[in-house]
């Protein structure tokens, strides 16, 4: 019972910070903490394939850019849409386009989907980049007016307002992670969790390995959306580089990785490290790829468990040597 | 002769030199991906690191021959390096790791070419005997072009010839079948993967420094060749080198022929042949096992 307790004091305490964060900290780390809301919730996403299905999606910024691309074209193609609308039609895009192409990708498995993601984002990167009448090329999309939340026409928030944003963008992404986190516990992520570790073994049980795995990735497509999404309301500009560029894909991987493979808070935890170090490096050196790439190395060698691994047997070790103290 | 006819045999002609070097690099990428099952996302690094190595070899010594020998051995060196130290540790782990692994030394190897070499473009002038023009059937085609296309066609012979006609050759396509019962067999097989990873490298380090001449040295300069020779072995079949030939020669001149009639769009022809492949034949035009 009173784990139970101690964990709402929690959530309760973390709302508050949450609500409060902005007038202590100031504009900038406003901003910080938008990024990595995004980032976490982007990296979640992956981490549903990764961790819970066993799929390395290579080419998940695809997602991610069809989403921030939906909204930016929604906002600036059609006159005086509503910004739940618009995030609605960058979620919808997302989730059309994993739809289209989940028949191919669903097959493989392991390296091959592994590469065949990689292919289909390169294709996005490629289509982004020529089809300049209707994504401005190397430019992109920027500009576009971001609308007022109305909410049943009784009050309305101005977004161009940070701290308004800030708001708005905590609680789409506090929902979208809530229900991420929902459905690894319903019965269809248990599922998802026996095609990670035995996926012919679910197939002879009655369940429909190919059909659980496309609706897995229609999933983690449609929440990347949703970080897509609110990554076009706040930055105003979506270019092919910033959204469908390869290191748009392996930011999450990396900071899933770091955070720890399969638990599921461990892509907030990587994302969190990943932006602290990003922080402190760039004070130092611009080269904050280099860096990456070599933490990326020495996790993947060294502690493959990741961050939540480590603290998960250091306290299992705690455990172990106080039961044996009494 | 027209000079409609001009166009479509030096497009041809430019295609097959794109795609000889495409199957340079996509040749080492998918005989790796064959044995060892490692997606080696920093192979086209290793295509640019070569490009980079050559640059400074010349500026040193002067000479374009000497940076065409040294530098691709060079590169092997490092991917050497990397296979044993790095990629072996990790073999025990399974795929994913050694996939994050060849990203980490993706990221590396782009941002310390950027630290040494700063992020403009190098020029990189072929030697004095390749310059210039060379008339074929009434066309003036850059004779550097030309020797390209026969580098690349004589390192392929020689690779077919060791791979079908010697006892290693054997053990390579024996390995890429099945790694585990060659190893089995009493045949040191860590040996083998290193010596195909160093092949398999130098082979697009060779392509780097060739591609220098034309297009100079870049950060950028892995991007575009390294989305093709992915695009390449998806299509002609993981672990096939007949397929990775074919697809090559075919994509190379489905660009540049491309490039000629709808310019906007041809780098796309080549996923959307992807597509259709994959869709009829999940495993690409010539692959067999996952």
């Amino acid at each position: 019972m009173t784990t139970k307790r101690l964990s709402w004091i929690f959530w309760i305490a973390l709302l508050l910070f949450l609500l409060l964060y902005p007038h202590i900290f100031g504009a900038y780390y406003t901003n910080v903490i938008v990024i990595f809301g995004i980032f976490s919730l982007f990296a979640l996403s992956v981490n549903l394939l990764l961790g819970f299905t066993g799929l390395l999606s290579f080419g998940h910024a695809m997602f991610f850019g069809v989403g921030a691309y939906g909204v930016a074209l929604a906002l600036t193609h059609i006159e005086g849409c509503p910004l739940l609308v618009a995030l609605l039609i960058g979620i919808g895009s997302s989730f059309i386009f994993a739809l289209i192409i989940s028949p191919i990708l669903v097959r493989a498995s392991g390296t091959a989907f592994a590469m065949l993601t990689l292919a289909f984002c390169m294709l996005m990167y490629t289509l982004s980049l020529k089809l300049r009448n209707i994504t401005q090329g190397e430019d992109g999309i920027g500009g576009f007016p971001i609308p007022d939340l109305n909410i049943l026409g009784i009050v309305s928030f101005e977004m161009t307002d940070p701290v308004n944003f800030y708001y708005f963008a905590t609680a789409v992404l506090l929902i979208s992670m809530w229900g991420l986190w929902f459905i690894t516990k319903t019965p269809f992520g248990m599922v998802i969790i026996s095609i990670r570790d035995n996926a012919m073994r679910v197939d002879y049980m009655g369940y429909k390995v190919v059909n659980s795995k496309a609706l897995v990735l229609l999933v983690s497509a449609s929440f990347a959306g949703v970080a897509g999404s609110v990554y076009a309301l706040f930055q105003n500009l979506v270019s092919s580089d910033g959204v469908f560029s390869i290191m748009t894909s392996f930011a999450p991987l990396i900071m899933t990785v770091i955070g720890g493979v399969g638990s599921f808070f461990g892509p907030i935890v990587g994302s969190g490290v990943m932006m602290l170090l990003e922080e402190v490096v760039t004070r130092y050196t611009e080269r904050f790829s280099l860096v990456s790439g070599i933490v990326l190395v020495l996790v993947v060698m060294f502690v493959p468990m990741g961050l939540t691994g480590v603290v998960k047997i250091a306290r299992e070790k705690w455990v172990l040597r106080r039961a044996a103290n009494e | 002769m027209d000079s409609m006819t001009a166009v479509y045999i030096a497009q041809g002609l430019h295609g097959l030199a794109y795609g000889m070097l495409l199957f340079l690099v996509a040749s080492g990428l998918t005989l790796i991906f064959g044995m060892m099952g490692i997606l080696n996302i920093a192979h086209a690094s290793f295509f640019m690191l070569s490009g980079y190595f050559c640059y400074q070899i010349l500026q040193w010594t002067g000479n374009f021959w000497v940076g065409l020998i040294i530098a691709p051995l060079l590169t092997a060196i490092v991917g050497v390096v990397v296979e044993r130290f790095l990629l072996r540790r990790m073999r025990a782990f399974g795929h994913v790791g050694e996939l994050l692994v060849t990203v980490g030394i993706m990221l590396i190897i782009l941002e310390s070419v950027q630290y040494f070499w700063g992020t403009e473009s190098l020029p990189l002038p072929p030697p004095h005997i390749l310059e210039g023009m060379v008339s074929i059937a009434g066309i003036a085609y850059p004779i550097y072009r030309l020797f390209v296309i026969g580098m690349a066609l004589f390192v392929l012979v020689i690779l077919f010839l060791i791979l079908y006609k010697t006892r290693i050759g054997m053990i390579v396509r024996a390995a890429v079948t099945d790694p585990d019962m060659v190893n089995a067999l009493g045949i040191n097989i860590p040996v083998i993967f290193s010596l195909v990873f160093a092949v398999g490298t130098w082979m697009a380090g060779l392509a780097g420094v060739a591609i220098a001449p034309i297009i100079t040295v870049f950060p950028g300069l892995a991007d575009q060749i390294g989305m093709d020779a992915f695009v390449v072995v998806i299509t002609g079949g993981f672990g096939s080198l007949g397929g990775a030939f074919l697809v090559s020669i075919v994509y190379g001149l489905l660009n540049s022929y491309g490039i000629q009639f709808i310019s906007q769009l041809a780098p796309v022809l080549m996923f959307i042949v992807m597509a259709l492949v994959l869709i009829v034949k999940p495993m690409g035009l010539f692959g067999e096992r996952e």
